[in-house]
This record gives C-alpha cells, sequence and structure tokens, in this order.
C-alpha cells in the first residue's frame, strides 16, 4: 500500500532522515516509536509530502507520488492526517469542519456530508457536538473530531502524529479508544506515538527510529519483550 | 473669531446671541441654498471613499497575495509598491493620478479620485492583508492541505475567513483614514464635505459656522459606520464564544 524506499530529507544542514525503507501493507497498524528528533514526524509528514522528500521513492497504491506531476491533493485525498495540536478550524462548527473537505472536493453532496458526518460524530461519541465550535471542546473532544474529519474523506490510509501528546492525561483514553477502533475496523494506520500501551495492544508492527533511520522493526513482542539493538534497549529501558 | 467676542461678550442675552446664530446659519447654509452645496459634498465624499475602499481591498489582497508568494519578483514588486506609495503624500499621488495618468482618460472625476485613493489605500491594506495571513498558524494550513484540499481552497475556505476577524479591527482603522483622506480632493476640482465647506467660508467670509458644519458632518459619517462596523465585527467573533 505504502513502500519507501532509501528516503532522506534534510531541513538546511540538518538532516532528518537518513534513507528509511518502510513496507506498509494493507490492514497493518505501524507505531512508529522513537526518541524526540529521531525522525519519526518528519518520516510520517513525508508519507503525504508535507514535507518534500530530497531523495528517495514514495509509492503509494504502486503510484510514485513524489514525481514532479503528481496531483498530490488526488493523494492526499487517499491519506488521513491527525495532528499533535489537532489543527480544528476554529472559524467552522464541528459539523463543518466535517463537511468541508467532502463538499469542497465534490467527493459527496451536502446532504450526503451531513448524513456522513453525523455517522462519524457517533462512532466518536460526539453526537451532541455537531454545532459546537472548537473552542467549546475539551482537549480530547477536538482530537476525536479531528480523527472524524479525516475520516470523512474516506481514507484508505491513516495518519497520525502523535496524536495524545498535546492531551491532559485523563483524555487519552478516549482518544486511543477511538483509535483501537478504528484499528479494529481494519483500517490502515501509521502511528507516531510515545504511548507504549497503546502500541503493545494494537499495533500489528512497531518500528524503532532513531538518527533518521529505522534500526529495528517488528511484532510488539519481538520489540517490546525481546528487543535486539542496543539503542532500542536503551531507549525501552527509560521509557517502559 | 470677531463673531466670537460679539456672541460672548454682547451683553444682550441669550436671545441676542441666538437671533446672531440664527442670522449667520442662514447665510451660511439656507442662503442660496448652499446646504445643498454640503449635501452634494456628502454624496462625493461617500461614493469616492466606498469605491476606493472597496478597489483598495482588492489591490491590497493582490499586493498581499504578491508579497507572501514564493516567486522572488512578485515578492520584489510587492514591496516596491508598498515602499512607494508609502513614501510619498497622498496629495501628490492624487495629484500625478489626475493629472498625469489619468490626464487624456475620459472618466468621471470621483471616479479617477477613487481610483488614486484605492492605489494608496491598497498599499496599506496590503500589509494588513499580509500580517493578518501570517498570523494563521500554519497547522491550519497542514490540516487544510492534508484533507486534499488546494492551496487555493486552503486558502479561501479556512486562512482567510480566519485572518478577517483578525485584521477586521484594523481594516475598519483605515477605511476611516481613507474617507478622512478624501479630504484632499479639492485639490482635483471636485466638491466634497471639506471643498463645500469651505467654498461657504469664501462665498460668506464667516469661517467658524461652514468649517465647524464641515467637521460635525465628518464625525457624523465616521460615527455612524463605526456603529455599523462594531456590529458586524461582534457577528464575526461568534465562533470565540465558548
Amino acid at each position: 500500500m505504502i513502500k519507501v524506499n532509501d528516503l532522506h530529507k534534510s531541513f538546511g544542514k540538518l538532516d532528518v532522515l537518513n534513507g528509511i525503507d518502510e513496507h506498509i501493507r494493507p490492514g497493518e497498524v505501524v507505531v512508529v516509536i522513537g526518541p524526540s528528533g529521531s525522525g519519526k514526524s518528519t518520516f510520517l509528514r513525508c508519507l503525504n509530502l508535507l514535507e518534500k522528500p530530497n531523495k528517495g521513492e514514495i509509492y503509494v497504491d504502486d503510484e510514485l507520488i513524489n514525481a514532479p506531476k503528481v496531483d498530490v491533493n488526488k493523494v492526499r485525498q487517499k491519506m488521513g492526517m491527525v495532528f499533535q495540536h489537532f489543527n480544528l478550524f476554529p472559524h467552522l462548527t464541528v459539523m463543518e469542519n466535517i463537511t468541508l473537505a467532502p463538499v469542497k472536493l465534490k467527493k459527496m453532496t451536502k446532504e450526503q456530508a451531513q448524513e456522513k458526518g453525523e455517522e462519524l460524530l457517533k462512532i466518536v461519541g460526539l453526537s451532541d457536538k455537531a454545532d459546537s465550535y472548537p473552542v467549546q471542546l475539551s482537549g480530547g473532544q477536538k482530537q476525536r473530531i479531528a480523527i472524524a474529519r479525516s475520516l470523512a474523506m474516506e481514507p484508505e490510509i491513516m495518519l497520525f502524529d502523535e496524536p495524545t501528546s498535546a492531551l491532559d492525561p485523563e483524555m487519552v483514553g478516549e482518544v486511543l479508544d477511538v483509535m483501537k477502533n478504528l484499528a479494529k475496523s481494519g483500517m490502515t494506520m501509521v502511528v507516531v506515538t510515545h504511548e507504549m500501551g497503546f502500541a503493545r495492544e494494537v499495533a500489528t508492527r512497531v518500528v524503532f527510529m532513531d538518527g533518521g533511520v529505522v534500526l529495528e522493526s517488528g511484532t510488539p513482542e519481538e520489540i517490546f519483550d525481546h528487543p535486539q539493538n542496543e539503542r532500542t534497549k536503551l531507549f525501552l529501558s527509560k521509557v517502559l | 473669531m470677531n463673531q466670537c467676542l460679539v456672541w460672548l461678550t454682547g451683553g444682550n442675552g441669550i436671545s441676542a446671541w441666538f437671533a446672531e446664530f440664527a442670522r449667520t446659519f442662514e447665510k451660511c447654509f439656507i442662503r442660496e441654498d448652499r446646504y445643498k452645496l454640503l449635501l452634494e459634498g456628502i454624496g462625493v465624499t461617500i461614493k469616492i471613499s466606498l469605491l476606493a475602499a472597496f478597489l483598495g481591498l482588492i489591490i491590497g489582497f493582490l499586493i498581499a497575495i504578491c508579497s507572501l508568494s514564493k516567486n522572488k519578483l512578485l515578492r520584489f514588486l510587492g514591496k516596491v509598491y508598498t515602499d512607494v506609495i508609502r513614501g510619498t503624500p497622498s496629495v501628490t499621488q492624487l495629484m500625478i493620478i489626475y493629472f498625469v495618468v489619468f490626464a487624456t482618460v475620459d472618466l468621471e472625476k470621483w471616479i479617477i479620485a477613487a481610483i488614486a485613493f484605492s492605489i494608496n489605500s491598497g498599499a496599506y491594506v496590503s500589509e494588513i492583508i499580509r500580517a493578518g495571513i501570517l498570523s494563521i498558524d500554519k497547522g491550519q494550513t497542514e490540516a487544510g492541505r492534508s484533507l486534499g484540499l488546494t492551496g487555493v481552497q486552503t486558502m479561501f475556505y479556512i486562512v482567510v475567513p480566519q485572518a478577517v476577524k483578525n485584521i477586521f479591527p484594523a481594516m475598519c482603522n483605515e477605511f476611516i483614514t481613507l474617507i478622512k483622506e478624501t479630504a484632499i480632493v479639492g485639490y482635483v476640482g471636485l466638491m466634497d464635505i471639506q471643498k463645500a465647506g469651505d467654498f461657504i467660508k469664501s462665498a460668506t467670509y464667516l469661517a467658524m459656522m461652514p468649517l465647524i458644519a464641515t467637521a460635525i458632518i465628518y464625525f457624523v459619517l465616521i460615527k455612524i459606520l463605526t456603529t455599523v462596523l462594531g456590529v458586524i465585527e461582534k457577528r464575526l467573533r461568534k465562533s470565540d464564544i465558548r
């Protein structure tokens, strides 16, 4: 579904990604872990080209997406993204946040989008908030709306960039629950997170990154219980 | 000034003061239908201000887009535009536009004046819009783009509506400044409020009443405007209410 070959990215003189090869298959829930500054978020942001890679190839459904003539917007419609800071549109109501993209991109009529929106709000457990503005919601609620907003475009892949890092501890659970259900429904997901419990429970594969490269990748048991790489061991000894 | 002293020291009491006031008022505004000059002037000021504000907004937006563009040439042009306009007096600009640029163009006077003011206002508006767009968090653009919206769609549905709310007070200020700035159109022979007041002053040899009247008219116009804009701003803030 997503295939990445020798991905490099640098910001000025700072090399953030130093050659990443990954293959994400349909239905996989890949959780990317690693210390701060290891390039996890940059890797995720390269996948939908919010960052432009300097070198390497990214294939989505066998299409090379970082080629010059690709319609980036079309590619992005296949990939939902959830951000650390939610990035809800503060000037729109919850329902408008959800329906904006599908309607403007002519994917659905207004009525269809509304219907879809109600369905999604039910899934994330916020049916009563359709007419609220983002400022009236708690952090956890905002993030659940952000997930619903991404799902409204009916993406094939969902990317999560530290979705619970900006939340108060008591709100982390409600967001993770939504993500767990999403994983159960068979959605292909790539999740950058510090929630090791979530990684262990939900991931089909855990990827450990450091220094802009993937150092180790395997099932949660392999990574958490029998890490091979010294840096993985060191990292896990600090966070677990 | 003499008038004033007579009023204050004349000693004939309030009735005499009123009689004098009425006489001056009659001379300034009623005789020879002079009030019509002021009415006409109000029309001219409003016409020029509205058209200039509208065109200025368009010019300002285009210049702001240039200034924020990734293209170096566009950025340079945007900077030159604002530099030149901000670095020269608006009277000079008005006269250049009127007597040089549009010298041979057959357009109504007030329209040419409005164009001149819009070119001036556009420079200031562009800076306001630029700041407004920059004030919107980058995450908003990223969220829009990540949903598959194009850059233009993200700009128009997500960034601009939020920027509008932020820059509204500054824009109101600019519009008010613009209205007052139009008081110089007398330089190119247009009869606006200021020129009408000035004309009455010359015709009657009375300075105080026509000029105070001019000031009051501008004040009332702008007071009405700020009241209306205040109501609009309140509505824009709807999504901020917790």
